[in-house]
C-alpha cells in the first residue's frame, strides 16, 4: 500500500490552527439577514390572528394584552401573538403574511435553554406601561 | 453449507419507507445472514419511524404544507418544497418569472453539492478514513454558508413559494456566493482525485456491490446508482422544469456499476452543479421581482390534480397533489428515491463479505442520520454480541477476519 494521498493535507492541518470555532468563547459569524428570533411590535400589530392561523408549526398563540399595558387603539380585540420559540421552525411565514408588517426579525440564533421560551416579554417591551 | 451465524444490523437511517409514507426519516433494519464471512441473505426491514407527514399534509392548508413537506428530509428540503410548490402552481395556473426559476435552480444545486459531499464524507468514515471525512465536512461548510447567504438558513431553506422564491439576492451576495463556489470547486476536484487514486479507497470500493444495467432497469433504481450503471436517467434533463432548460449541464453517466463508480459519479455531479451555480450567478435574468407578495397569493385552490417530479440528490422524487376545492389538499402522495434504491437492492449484498455491507449500503446514499449498533448471533453457541457498524466495517475482531481491515 502506497502513501495515503492526503498525507500532505493531514500534515498541513496538523501544523495549522484548528478549524473548529470555539463557540461560547468566540462568536459564530452569521449573516445579518439569517432567520433568527423574531417578535411582534405591538405598536403595529392589529391582533388579526393571521400569523397564528398560517403558522405551520402552531407555535403562535393569540393572547390578551395584560391590563397593566396600554393597548393601542388600532388593536380593538386587544390580542397579541406569543411565539413559542422552541416550537417555532423559523420559516418566517408569519412575517410574510402580516398585513401591517408588525414583526421585528433578528438574526439571534442562541436560543438553547432548558426552559420553554416565549416572545411575550420582547413583544410587551414595545408597549408603554400604564401610569398611575 | 450450514448457516452458523446470523448478524442483525439495526441501522439508524434517514430513509423513506412504507406503502403509505415513503418519504420519512426512518431507521432501517438490515438482517444479514452470513456463512462465515460471506453474506448469503439480506432482508430489509422498514417501518420503524412512521411520522405520517402525508396525513399531516391533508389536515393543513396548502400554504402550511409548503413548510411541512420541507421537513420530510433535512438534506433534500428544497427539492421537496420545489416539487410540491410546482404542483400547487400547476393547480393554480401560475408561472413564476425567469429570475425566480433561476434562483430555485441555484438553491437546489447548492443542496445537491452539499448532499453529495456529505455522502462521500460518510463513505470515507465508514471505511475508517476519518481524516478524509473531517476534511470533506470542513469544506462542505462553505456550501452551508452559501445556502445561508441565499436562503437565510444553513439547512432548512424554506425558500420556495407559490409564484417564486422567498428571497432575492443582490450583487454583494452574488459575489460572496461566487467566491465560496470557486473555493469549493478547487477542493471538490482535489477530493475527486483522492477518491480516484487513494489505495485505501480503491481497495474498499472497486468491484464492491456491482449492479448491472439490466438489474437497474429490472429493479427500477434511480438517481446516482442508476447513472453509475450506465442508465442515463435524470428528471432534470427529461422534464426540464424550472430553469433547467436554459442552464447548460451534462448528465454524468458511468459504466462500472460498483460502489466506487457511484461515489466518483457524485463528485462529478457536484462539479457539474458548481458550474451550473456559477452560470446562474453570472447570467441571472432580471425580469421582475422573484419574490411574490405572500399576502396577495390566491387563497382558494380550484379542484384539480397535479403530478410533478424533480431530480433530488438521491434520484427522482415525485409528488402527487389533489385538490377538491376545499382549503386543504385532498391527497399529497410523496415517493422518494431511496424508497426504490434501498428496498430493491437486497440482492446486491450477496456474495460479498460482511465488512462490505456498510460500504454497499452507504453507496446507495440512504440518508444516514446516525450509525447504530449491530447484533451478531452465533447459532452454534447462542451467543449474542453487539458492536458498532464502524467496527464491523473495519473487520469486526473475532467475528470477521482482519483481512478487510485497513
Amino acid at each position: 500500500m502506497g502513501k495515503p494521498k492526503i498525507l500532505d493535507l493531514i500534515l498541513r492541518n496538523l501544523l495549522s490552527k484548528p478549524s473548529t470555532i470555539e463557540y461560547p468563547k468566540k462568536e459564530t459569524v452569521i449573516e445579518p439577514d439569517a432567520r433568527g428570533r423574531h417578535y411582534a411590535d405591538l405598536n403595529k400589530c392589529i391582533g388579526c390572528s393571521l400569523c397564528s392561523i398560517e403558522c405551520p408549526a402552531d407555535a403562535i398563540k393569540m393572547t390578551p394584552i395584560p391590563p397593566e399595558y396600554e393597548a393601542p387603539k388600532r388593536n380593538p380585540r386587544k390580542l397579541y401573538p406569543v411565539i413559542n420559540y422552541l416550537r417555532c421552525i423559523y420559516c418566517y411565514r408569519c412575517i410574510a403574511v402580516c398585513p401591517t408588517n408588525a414583526y421585528v426579525s433578528t438574526n439571534e440564533y442562541r436560543l438553547a435553554t432548558t426552559e420553554t421560551i416565549y416572545s411575550d416579554m420582547l413583544s410587551l417591551s414595545t408597549l408603554p406601561k400604564k401610569t398611575g | 453449507m450450514a448457516i452458523t451465524k446470523i448478524i442483525e444490523i439495526p441501522y439508524s437511517l434517514e430513509i423513506p419507507v412504507g406503502p403509505q409514507h415513503p418519504a420519512l426519516h426512518e431507521p432501517l433494519l438490515l438482517k444479514v445472514y452470513a456463512d462465515g464471512e460471506e453474506v448469503v441473505k439480506v432482508e430489509v426491514y422498514t417501518g420503524y419511524n412512521h411520522r405520517g407527514i402525508e396525513k399531516l399534509a391533508e389536515r393543513n392548508s396548502f400554504y402550511r404544507d409548503i413548510f411541512i413537506v420541507g421537513r420530510v428530509c433535512g438534506i433534500c428540503n428544497t427539492v421537496h418544497a420545489n416539487c410540491y410548490v410546482r404542483a400547487l402552481e400547476q393547480i393554480l395556473g401560475i408561472e413564476p418569472n425567469n429570475r425566480a426559476k433561476y434562483l430555485r435552480v441555484l438553491a437546489m444545486e447548492l443542496e445537491r453539492i452539499h448532499s453529495h459531499m456529505l455522502i462521500n464524507a460518510v463513505m470515507a468514515e465508514i471505511i475508517g478514513f476519518e481524516s478524509l471525512f473531517m476534511n470533506i465536512m470542513l469544506d462542505r461548510e462553505r456550501i452551508m454558508k452559501a445556502k445561508e447567504i441565499l436562503t437565510g438558513n444553513r439547512v432548512l431553506a424554506d425558500y420556495m413559494m407559490v409564484g417564486g422564491v422567498r428571497r432575492d439576492i443582490n450583487d454583494e451576495k452574488k459575489n460572496k456566493l461566487l467566491k465560496l463556489l470557486n473555493k469549493t470547486e478547487e477542493r471538490v476536484k482535489y477530493y475527486k482525485q483522492v477518491f480516484m487514486e487513494d489505495d485505501t479507497i480503491l481497495k474498499r470500493l472497486v468491484d464492491v456491490g456491482i449492479i448491472t444495467k439490466t438489474d437497474v432497469l429490472k429493479y427500477s433504481l434511480i438517481g446516482p446508482p442508476a447513472r453509475a450503471s450506465g442508465v442515463k436517467i435524470d428528471a432534470r434533463a427529461s422534464d426540464k422544469y424550472d430553469a433547467y432548460d436554459e442552464v447548460p449541464f451534462n448528465v454524468v453517466v458511468k459504466k462500472e456499476g460498483d460502489s466506487w463508480a457511484r461515489m466518483i459519479l457524485r463528485w462529478d455531479e457536484a462539479l457539474e452543479s458548481i458550474n451550473m451555480c456559477k452560470y446562474i450567478l453570472e447570467n441571472l435574468p432580471s425580469d421582475g421581482n422573484p419574490v411574490p407578495d405572500e399576502k396577495r397569493l390566491p387563497r382558494r385552490f380550484p379542484p384539480g390534480e397535479a403530478f410533478t417530479r424533480v431530480e433530488a440528490p438521491r434520484g427522482e422524487l415525485t409528488y402527487y397533489v389533489m385538490s377538491d376545492g376545499k382549503p386543504m389538499p385532498y391527497r399529497v402522495k410523496i415517493r422518494t428515491p431511496s424508497f426504490n434504491n434501498i428496498i430493491n437492492t437486497a440482492n446486491v449484498y450477496l456474495g460479498h463479505s460482511i465488512a462490505d455491507v456498510p460500504v454497499i449500503l452507504v453507496s446507495w446514499d440512504p440518508c444516514i442520520s446516525c450509525m447504530e449498533r449491530i447484533t451478531v448471533l452465533d447459532l452454534t453457541t447462542g451467543e449474542r454480541k453487539r458492536m458498532h457498524l464502524k467496527e464491523l466495517a473495519r473487520g469486526g475482531r473475532k467475528w470477521v477476519s482482519p483481512r478487510y481491515s485497513i
